[in-house]
């Protein structure tokens, strides 16, 4: 018990001081934006994760080096302690606006930054950003200081790296896609043999994917600010904007077009990008994951392009293929950037049931494991299917036959295809009952009549796979106390794949006397 | 004192691709940003951004025909 926690309270320690430091690097913006009514907050912010970080790697620092258990509650916790002590930028300088700082000129505030006075809006968008969800408590993001902008921004971008390097490198095991799906003959089992230099080689290919990502958007039309921050949260599919419309605001072609590679590269495995950029390009068709991100995001699009335009509210083939592509594609990826809205065209809660529920379904499937991207994950599913018509054709065989699962190239024994099947068979049940649950949770805290069931389930859905796209029920008003709680745990539980919360919950729950 | 002896640039060739071309990228990346906030929009900026990608994409190209 007390090694456990000595364990997870020097590695917490860190990820408090880390958190700090990322809030001290942000003092930058205010700087060169002329917000210096934003520092005094901003510094407390930092200080304080600072503080209690440095406490507890002081205090525990001679602890145990942590194993796979450890490693499972310090990620839930981790994560969950980064979007607490997150929220305290945008809730300080909600504050600080509001009050006014001494010897400062400070601007007026608005009703969207208002908002952050309250501490549960505060952390939802810190959970929100940290987990690469996306759904916000803002009503208009453009009115923000730039401050606030970019770390809602530097929140995701952040919390996509953390995400790869914890499927990658920290929870890889069977099932989970990023252990087993590296295993086969031609590849190393995670990008490099140690965690520190396969965080290293993930960092140097994020950074460099931003750059390139900055510029093409850049280039597309968008202003720099915008493109920055865009490049960001679309490479790390967390689909926070800048804009009041999210990418609606510019309603552009070019714009629209140009990001979507941003966000299929957020959603192929970072594993495979480094044997891509190495030149090893054949994993662009020979990885069952790359593969699929392709064909099910163009069968995906073809299907949703097919409803918009032959029974939908699209009156061009054009139209329907602009924002069936781009909606499909930021819904599987995960990303959550939004053009169908009322202000240019018609909203995603406007479209017909059956095109919302085909983009639940991209949300709920996601993309590749080791990517950004969330929902069940494209591994699991195939893994499901292949399972499932294995052990139906099962039937056809003799007893004495010795049958090989093969997937991505591999041949798994009996053994080995039951463990893999069982994983995933369990995170995807576990999926859908949160889901479930989630969504009578919300229909019995919403007024009656106001939202439909599709409406709902497509909510939760978003939340839980950290998407972020909107039916319109997310917003500081909207959504209910109880269903903004409700989606915090959906937030979280999605971005660490379920099985570390539910791991941590058992541990404090068992260990703290309060079940046997 | 080589280039490589400078602060920010050690830092990338020791902690970065180990491949020259893609450590030049991660070190040229922000300087062309930082050229775009101050210059605007413009002839030379444009070009400059085209030739970052086409230099990413090239090279990425070239290591594939050379494996």
């Amino acid at each position: 018990m007390n090694g456990t926690v000595a364990t997870v309270g020097r590695d917490l320690g860190r990820i408090l001081e880390a958190l700090g430091g990322l809030m001290l690097i942000s003092l930058v913006v205010p700087i060169v934006w002329g917000e210096y009514f934003l520092l005094p907050a901003l510094l407390v912010s930092a200080l304080v994760p600072l503080a209690i970080g440095r406490l507890l790697y002081r205090r525990f620092k001679d602890a145990e080096a942590p194993g796979r258990f450890h490693g499972m509650i310090v990620a839930a916790l981790g994560w969950f302690s980064v979007g607490v002590f997150g929220s305290l930028p945008f809730l300080l300088i909600a504050w600080s606006v509001q009050l006014g700082v001494p010897g400062v000129a400070t601007p007026a505030g608005t009703a969207t930054l208002a908002a952050f006075t309250d501490p549960l809006n505060a952390v939802f968008e810190s959970m929100s950003g940290f987990t690469g969800t996306g759904l916000t408590m803002t009503d208009n993001e453009e009115v923000l200081p730039r401050t606030l902008q970019w770390w809602r921004t530097f929140t995701e971008w952040v919390g996509g790296v953390g995400v790869i390097v914890l499927t990658t490198a920290i929870l890889s095991r069977p099932g989970s896609g990023s252990l087993t799906l590296y295993e086969s003959e031609a590849r190393s089992e995670k990008i490099h043999p140690s965690i520190v230099s396969t965080v290293r080689t993930i960092w140097w290919i994020f950074i460099l994917f931003t750059f390139i990502s900055i510029l093409i958007l850049w280039l597309a039309g968008m202003p720099i600010w915008g493109a920055i921050n865009h490049a960001m949260t679309g490479l790390a599919t967390g689909g926070f904007s800048i804009t009041d419309n999210s990418i609606a605001t510019y309603d552009s072609v070019a714009i629209d077009f140009a990001l979507v590679p941003v966000m299929l590269l957020g959603s192929i495995a970072f594993p495979v990008h480094y044997l891509i950029l190495q030149g090893d390009l054949r994993n662009l068709y020979a990885d069952l994951q790359t593969r699929w991100v392709f064909g099910y995001m163009g069968i995906g699009s073809a299907l949703l392009w097919a409803f918009l335009y032959l029974a939908g509210p699209y009156e061009t083939p054009f139209a329907a293929l602009r924002y069936g592509l781009f909606q499909f594609v930021s819904a599987a990826t995960c990303t959550g950037f939004q053009t169908a809205v009322d202000a240019t065209n018609v909203a995603l809660g406007g479209w017909p049931s059956y095109a919302q529920l085909t983009v639940a379904f991209a949300m709920f499937v996601g993309g590749a494991a080791g990517s950004t991207a969330g929902g069940i994950k494209l591994i699991r599913g195939l893994t499901l299917v292949k399972g499932i018509r294995h052990q139906i054709a099962d039937v056809f065989y003799p007893e004495s036959a010795v049958r090989r699962l093969e997937i991505n190239g591999r041949r798994l024994n009996e053994e080995e295809a039951s463990r893999e099947f069982m994983e995933a068979a369990i995170i995807v049940v576990l999926w859908i009952t949160f889901l479930v649950v989630g969504t009578f949770l919300l229909l019995l805290t919403l007024p009656s009549g106001e939202y439909s069931v599709a409406n709902v389930l497509f909510e939760v859905a978003s939340a839980q796979g950290n998407v972020g796209l909107s039916a319109g029920i997310t917003g500081p008003d909207s959504l209910p106390t109880l269903g903004k709680i409700a989606f915090l745990f959906h937030m979280w539980i999605g971005r660490l794949e379920i099985i570390p919360v539910l791991v941590m919950l058992r541990t404090v729950f068992k260990r703290g006397g309060l079940y046997r | 004192m080589t280039p490589r002896d400078l602060p920010v640039v050690s830092v990338v060739f020791d902690a970065g691709a180990d491949d020259r071309v893609f450590d030049s990228l991660l070190l040229v990346g922000p300087l062309i940003i930082a050229l775009i906030v101050a210059l605007g929009r413009s002839l030379v900026t444009e070009v400059v951004a085209i030739a970052y990608i086409a230099m990413f994409v090239g090279y990425t190209l070239y290591q594939w025909v050379r494996t």
